[in-house]
Parts: structure tokens; sequence; C-alpha cells
């Protein structure tokens, strides 16, 4: 699990940072400048994501939608990661402890990711 | 208007700094931020999603060397992260000066807790209670720098657990991983080896900065045009801060550190005083 976990955390934030870099990059191109100016209305992560795939869907693909991309995946590599974890001490090493205690982490950052 | 010209030199050397003195780039980002006129919340947000990236960065590498207890973490995370709920949802009703207050005198602890560092070696802890037990808190690590593998119970979980509660409120209310005070309670009260401190420390501070990140993003506060050069400069020189750390002389480190902490605690202290 070890292994897992590593491999987890280094991809979720390395994808995280190209996305963010290549939607900057594109800003860059588009304008000369550098610089993006917007806020996040208040959301929670669930309706971010799926707002952000529904206008990737429908063509409105802009550099935000990278750097937001980015942003989502970032905050969902600590999640993947304690969801596998729940999956490992469930499945492979039947450690019902732990997959308890896992599962509570994970229901409560699914609580905190649904908020608005 | 801040641009990216400046955040990204300025993210990197909050990371630089960060990594080398092991505090997080959290501590040197928010002052910094502030100071260039970005709002105390907003700061706080963008530094707390940034701890995700560089925790989750550093933590990944521990990870696969063995040397973090995963369960240790795993309990520990139940408590952090209601912690950092509870924490960021204060600062979201807050109002700033209270925040610059705070931060400061978490800053001015830093500064103590440095100055009065002491040299303690670990020891293997006598006794395990019978909880820490049950949690199966123990495990063994290979250790490069002494050429074998230590084997180590942890203790007192019962008294962990909510210590590391308020680590997790200190952390979602200022935006900082409060690695520090996480590996004091790992070190101090739970009798861990310090690799297995810091490192562990490192896992659970991801996880708590989600937490806190949520809150701060269904508040609205999140704002990409900032967090991107951030994010990605806090990385860069946190990557490159533990390249130099094994490079320069413990003395000259500490003694800068030192310093930039009494000055920026002075600084937010005053600033919070004066109602900013």
């Amino acid at each position: 699990m070890d292994a897992l976990v590593g491999y987890i955390l280094q991809d979720g934030v390395l994808l995280s940072m190209g996305l963010i870099a290549a939607g900057l990059f594109w800003v860059w191109l588009r304008t000369g400048r550098l610089a993006i100016n917007y806020n996040i209305a208040g959301m929670n992560l669930f309706e971010f994501v799926t707002q952000e795939i529904h206008l990737a869907v429908h063509g409105a693909v802009r550099p935000r939608l990278l750097v937001n991309l980015g942003i989502a995946v970032l905050m969902l590599t600590p999640f993947v990661r304690v969801a596998a974890s729940v999956v490992y001490f469930m499945a492979v090493l039947r450690n019902w402890k732990y997959t308890f205690f896992t599962a509570v982490v994970l229901a409560v950052l699914t609580y905190s990711l649904f908020l608005r | 208007m801040v641009s990216f010209e400046l955040l990204f030199p300025l993210s990197v050397l909050a990371g630089f700094i960060g990594a080398m003195s092991g505090m997080g780039g959290g501590i040197i980002l928010i002052p910094a931020l502030t100071f260039m006129g970005v709002d105390i919340k907003h700061a706080i947000a963008i530094s707390i999603l940034s701890v995700i990236a560089t925790s989750s960065g550093s933590a990944s590498a521990y990870v696969r060397d063995h040397i973090t207890n995963l369960k240790v973490g795993m309990f520990l995370e139940m408590f952090t992260i209601v912690g950092a709920l509870v924490g960021a949802r204060i600062t979201v009703f807050s109002s700033p000066a209270p925040l610059y207050i705070t931060f400061g005198a978490v800053l001015l602890g830093s500064w103590a807790a440095l100055l009065f560092a002491g040299h303690k070696t670990w020891r293997a802890a006598g006794v395990q209670d019978g909880f820490t037990r049950w949690l199966e808190l123990e495990g063994s690590y290979p250790d490069q720098a002494l050429g074998e593998t230590i084997s180590y119970k942890a203790r007192r979980a019962y008294l962990g657990a909510p210590a590391m509660f308020g680590a997790g409120i200190i952390a979602g209310l200022l935006g900082i991983g409060a690695g520090a005070v996480k590996v004091l309670i790992h070190d101090l009260i739970m009798g861990l080896p310090p690799k297995v401190s810091t490192t562990t420390s490192n896992l659970i501070i991801g996880v708590t900065a989600l937490a806190g990140t949520s809150v701060y993003l269904a508040a609205g506060l999140i704002n990409p045009g900032f967090a991107a050069p951030v994010i990605l400069g806090v990385v860069v020189g946190a990557f490159l801060g533990t390249r130099v750390l094994v490079r320069l002389s413990n003395q000259s480190v500490r003694i800068f550190f030192l310093v930039i902490l009494l000055v920026l605690a002075v600084q937010m202290i005053a600033r919070g005083l004066q109602g900013i």
C-alpha cells in the first residue's frame, strides 16, 4: 500500500501542476500576459467539477478550464488517496478497524466536499 | 492588482524558505501575500490549497521509502480534519484583525520553539498503553543514516488524538500545515521517532488541508488567478529548498529563521492591533 499511496500523491500533484501550468501558458499565448483574475463562486468541489466537465463537453474550452481542472485534481488527490486506503484495508489487508477509521475520514472529506 | 510576475517569484521564495526550515510555506507565504495587498482570508485560502500540493509532494517520497506510519496517520487524520473544518469555518466568519493577531502569535510560538529547540535523542518508549496497542500503532522503518531498521511503538494515542484536533483547528484557521505542532505531538506525546514524526505529519497535513480548502471553496474565497502561480511557485520553491537544505550549516539557517520569524510575527501582530 505504501507504494500505491506514494504514487497517487505524486501523480496527483504532478498532474495538477501540469494542468495549471498549461492553463497559464495558454493565457500567456493568448494575451501576452500571465494574468487571470476571477473568483470561483462559492460552491463545493462536486459542483465545481461537474460544471467544468459540462463546459468542456460543450466546447467552451478556455484557459481557465485547465487551471480549474488543475485545482480540482489537486483537491481530489488526498481524497483519492484515502479512498484507495479504504479499499486496501478492506479488500487486501482485511483490517476492519482501519477500514472503519479510513472510512470515517473519507466520509468527513466527502461531507466537506459537498459543503455549500 | 497583484500580478503573476510578482506572485510566482514570491511563492518560490516562500516555498524555498518553508522547505528549508521545515516550517512549510504557509508561514511565510501568508504574511508575504498580505504585505502585497491580498486580503488575509484570500491569502489563507490560497495558502491552504498550496499546502495540499507541497505536503502531498513530499509525503509521496517518504511513503514509498516506508518511513511513514500509515496507521498512525489515518487514525489521527480523523481528528485533524474535523478540527480543520471548525478552524476554517471560524476564519470565514471572523473579522481580519483577530486573524492577524492569531497568526502573529503562532509565528511567535514557532520562533520560541526554534529558539529553545533542544537536542533530544529518541529512545524507544518503555510501555505501550492498551488503547494504543489496540490501535496497532507500532512499526519499524529503515533508517538510512543509522544504517539499521528501527522498531518503535507509539503510545498515548488517547492524548494524541484530541491534541491533533487542536492542531487541525490551527491549520484550518490559519491556512498553514501546522506541521510543527503535529510533529511535536507525534514526538513528545506519542513517542514516535523523529523521522516517522515528520513524514507521518506530512501525510496528515495534505488531508487536513483538503478539509480546510473545501470550506474556503464553499465560501467563494478561492481566486484561481492568484492561486495558480502561487501553487506552482510554492511547489517549485519547496523542491529547490529540500535540495539546498543539505548544504547549509545548521547554525546559519537557524539564525536566519529566528530573525525572519520574529520580524513577521511582530509585523502581523502590529497590523492586527492597528486594525490593519
